[in-house]
């Protein structure tokens, strides 16, 4: 899972014109836009739940222990995450496959 | 973000229109299918992690769990769906 994509520090030599820039220019934003969206999917979750396990009783600061199990559960969450992913794909490349490898994007789930 | 460039979408040629057109349909249902994995992921977890975390590794039962909780997530789609399908006909 790519968090934060390729981080575009890199500032444009020069505003692109031809349209093999343009094209370019174009994928790239969409990429760092894809990425910033999944990742702030991702931690909205993270915290969510996160905050729900480790932290059940707020007090006037976090514990250390509270912040062990926050750095504990984020990446049990992403491995959470990321099993998830593995059974979905698999499951829904099968299905397309007895379906006669029929076009996954009409299929709304 | 950083300031985007304003860019002249009029200077593409036919044939890297129509990569980009490729391109944005595939983005797009990538961008569909991990969306559908952060709710799954979110309605998994309530019913997979229940106890207290004591370790950053998703064990095995955990990750069975998991698959388990994606396939009948899957199964209980369908039979919404088949179960529709039923009662429309009557």
């Amino acid at each position: 899972m790519a968090l934060f994509g390729s981080s575009s520090a890199t500032a444009e030599a020069s505003s692109p014109s031809t349209s093999q820039e343009i094209k370019a220019s174009l994928i790239r934003q969409v990429q760092e836009e894809a990425a910033m969206s999944n990742a702030r999917s991702l931690i909205g979750k993270v915290n969510e739940h996160c905050f729900d396990a480790c932290v059940p009783t707020p007090g006037s600061s976090l514990t250390a222990k509270e912040s062990t199990c926050l750095s504990q559960c984020m990446e049990k969450y992403i491995g959470f995450w990321n099993a998830s992913s593995r059974a979905y794909i698999a499951r829904v490349s099968k299905e397309s496959k007895s379906l006669g490898g029929a076009d996954l994007s009409g299929v709304s789930l | 973000m950083d300031t985007q460039t304003q860019l002249d979408i009029a200077k593409l040629n036919d044939a890297d229109r129509k990569e980009l057109t490729q391109y944005l349909a595939n983005e797009a249902q990538k961008s569909n299918i991990q969306q559908t994995v952060h709710g799954l992921a979110d309605i998994c977890w309530k019913k997979c992690i229940t106890g207290k975390i004591s370790s950053g590794r998703l064990d095995h039962s955990e990750e069975a769990c998991a698959q388990n909780c994606v396939e009948r997530w899957m199964d209980t789609n369908f039979a919404v769906l088949k179960h529709l399908e039923t009662l429309r006909g009557q």
